[in-house]
């Protein structure tokens, strides 16, 4: 403890010097160039001990181009151990003299370790302009962190033309699919609003993995002006999982978008003059925005004697974003004559229900669950509306859940939502009688083990970290 | 309006058999009329009266306590006799060390040099530590002097000269013998005098004791703290340098 004492003794006395006003006073020229030999002296002597006081010299100290480019240019290749030559090309980043780049460049162009590399790579972004974007482009491809080094430059490089030159690279045809992915990427963390335009035309890129990309980037970036271009992104997409994402960016910035209600707006607008076959493509996805315009168009379709046409209507209406459409699909689900019908509405039921902003307190959603599990004639459904039952974090809900578990076909969804309210340690710990009696049930009944071990943890108060979806 | 000094002669009758245990409530008027005293010079030489009184009589160890502390707000030279007779008693030492570090006259610095050279052990450690705390640049002589003596007192000394950082005590510190338990005392503080002297722009004199603890330490220390003694000295002569 003395020791500790001792040497944090020693080091604040060490660290304190930089900022102290007696070391900011002019220097002589012969001065400077002694601290500059001992300095270098200190990084060639690869002494990882004097490496942080060489480095800081070199971030802060040691004015003028003259140094920077005698550091860049001479001390910079002589240099044998990488550590030395990767904590070098940080400062020089650091240090921000445009001087050091053709020797940062050079590091950056050449066969060096890949942590060396990386260190060039972000000097080049550090102190580069557009001039060095075809160097860190050509980067974009390379494995593992220098690829994503190279990725990381781009985003962050400053220079008036970068976001130009990015955005013609991204307009190449010819360039490899994944660099022109990683480019959109890249326009999109940017931020910059000149980007867009790019962007929107990305998003009907003959390649399906540019237009992916772009569309998710519309989706976090885009606002009311860019929904055209959003709805010619989905009816661009394919069908699948590429129209899931793209609907769902454009869902996104007709409802989370600080000005959500004008990009509705404009898609509504859009919706209405555009062709019946479009109209027919668009709406599923309109109908997730919602909103009561939106729900004439929808309640006018379910009334037309054309099937077609209702089944667009009901298609619609199963999606809609809130309980708003509870008591309709209730209704319609207890009248329908067809299967397929009925499954539709009830799928819409079994999603909303739970729904967290659904615009219902936890007691009605639970009423609204008990509603509709009475409609289910098949125990997939029943499963689904279980599992989703957890999403109502209250001990109803468990006390709603918990007598499945008795019922073979149905246990392991009931298991799963038990577990899932467990997980929220303020509930659990406000019901812990009734949680571990219902814990315990559910490790006599279920047979899939990580159900079985989130149970165990839960009992003894241990939380449980979810895998995260690749 | 003027504090009613008739009014503290209960409470102080209170302080006067007070002990740790008792009820402190029945002295609490003291700290009001503590805290005007501020402002009343003579409310203060009353106050500074009864509290002197009470030091030099057979009250209780947690009476005098009290007093020290009030005194180390209000005190002046008049009370530094009372808390001088203090210094050399094992028990009173510390608090009356309390109070004389905190009265800005020059009297207390002197009533702690004297006592320098009267106190052995912990007691020596305590004067070395509040002239140091007061910045008593006339006490880097004899401070100096307990150099080369009994470790502990040289560790704390070291660690006062340092905490001075004046020329006598850099050379003081140049001087002495860096060993033992003591060797790691006088380097920080030697490197402390280095940083005082950056500070103020006297970059020769830093630049002198860093190329000393720097050879003092080698070009291949063998253990973590010789290690952080090199990259301090190496930063400071960076620093001195440039």
């Amino acid at each position: 403890m003395f020791l500790r004492r001792e040497l944090a003794a020693v080091l604040v006395a060490a660290l304190s010097l930089s900022a102290m006003p007696g070391t900011r006073a002019e220097s002589t020229p012969a001065a400077s160039r002694e601290v500059f030999d001992t300095v270098v002296e200190l990084i060639r002597s690869g002494d990882a001990d004097m490496r942080p006081v060489a480095m800081e010299k070199v971030r802060k100290g040691l004015k003028g181009e003259a140094f920077t480019r005698e550091l860049a240019e001479k001390v910079l290749p002589e240099l044998k151990k990488p550590e030395d030559q990767a904590a070098l090309l940080a400062a020089l980043a650091d240090r921000g003299d445009p001087a050091a780049l053709p020797g940062v460049v050079a590091v950056a162009k050449g066969q060096a370790a890949p942590a060396v590399l990386t260190a060039a790579i972000r000097g080049v972004s550090a102190l580069g302009g557009a001039d060095e974007l075809p160097l860190l482009m050509s980067l974009l491809a390379a494995d593992g962190a220098i690829g994503e080094a190279a990725r990381g430059a781009l985003v962050a490089i400053r220079a008036s033309d970068v976001s130009a030159r990015l955005v013609q690279a991204l307009g190449d045809a010819q360039r490899p699919s994944s660099d022109r992915v990683a480019l959109v990427g890249i326009l999109a963390e940017r931020r910059e609003a000149a980007a867009l335009p790019a962007l929107v035309t990305a998003a009907v890129d003959a390649d399906a993995a540019v237009r992916a990309a772009a569309m998710k980037a519309l989706g976090t970036l885009g606002g009311p002006a860019e929904v055209p271009g959003l709805v010619a992104g989905v009816l661009a997409s394919q069908a699948g999982a590429e129209r899931g994402d793209a609907e769902r960016a454009l869902v996104l910035v007709c409802t989370q978008n600080r000005d959500k209600e004008s990009a509705a707006a404009a898609f509504l607008a859009l919706f209405q003059v555009a062709e019946p076959a479009t109209r027919e493509a668009l709406l599923p996805t309109l109908a997730r925005v919602g909103g009561p315009a939106v729900m004439a168009i929808v309640n006018g379709l379910i009334a037309s004697p054309d099937a077609a046409q209702r089944k667009l209507g009901l298609t619609a209406l199963s999606r809609w974003p809130d309980a708003t459409v509870k008591d309709q699909l209730l209704e319609l689900v207890g009248k329908a004559a067809d299967e397929e019908e009925r499954r539709l509405l009830l799928g819409g039921l079994i999603r909303i229900a739970p729904l967290p902003d659904n615009g219902l307190d936890p007691a009605q959603k639970l009423a609204l669950v008990e509603q509709t599990m009475k409609l289910c004639t098949r125990d997939e459904e029943r499963s689904r509306l279980l599992e989703r039952a957890a999403a109502i974090r209250t001990v109803e809900t468990l006390r709603y859940v918990l007598p499945y578990v008795d019922q073979p076909a149905l246990a392991e969804p009931a298991c799963l939502s038990v577990v899932e309210l467990a997980h929220h340690q303020k509930l659990r710990d406000g019901h812990k009688d009734e949680f571990v009696k219902a814990l315990d049930k559910v490790l006599a009944t279920t047979k899939n083990d990580e159900v079985a071990e989130r149970a165990n943890r839960y009992k003894i108060g241990k939380t449980w970290e979810r895998k995260k979806k690749t | 309006m003027a504090f009613d000094i008739a009014t503290l002669d209960a409470p102080f009758t209170a302080l006067k058999a007070f002990n740790w245990g008792s009820d402190a409530n029945a002295f609490k008027p003291i700290d009001a009329a503590v805290i005007a005293a501020h402002a009343d010079a003579t409310l203060r030489g009353e106050l500074e009266k009864r509290f002197g009184q009470l030091l030099g009589d057979d009250s209780s160890r947690a009476t005098k306590e009290y007093v020290c502390r009030k005194l180390a707000m209000i005190g002046t030279a008049a009370s530094v006799p009372a808390l001088a007779a203090l210094l050399t008693s094992e028990d009173h030492s510390h608090m009356a060390r309390f109070a004389l570090e905190r009265i800005a006259a020059p009297e207390a610095a002197e009533a702690l040099r004297a006592a320098l050279g009267k106190v052995q052990g912990a007691l020596k450690i305590g004067m070395v530590s509040s002239l140091a705390s007061r910045g008593d640049k006339a006490s880097v002589s004899a401070i100096a002097g307990l150099l080369g003596g009994d470790a502990a007192i040289a560790a704390a000394a070291a660690e006062a000269l340092g905490t001075l950082r004046t020329p006598e005590a850099a050379a003081a510190l140049a001087g002495a013998k860096a060993e033992g338990g003591v060797a790691a005392a006088i380097i920080d503080a030697r490197l402390a005098c280095a940083e005082g002297f950056l500070a103020k722009g006297d970059r020769a004199a830093a630049k002198a004791i860093y190329e000393s603890v720097n050879a003092a330490v080698g070009a291949e220390p063998k253990t973590h703290r010789e290690r952080a003694v090199r990259v301090a000295a190496k930063r400071g002569l960076l620093a001195s340098a440039e």
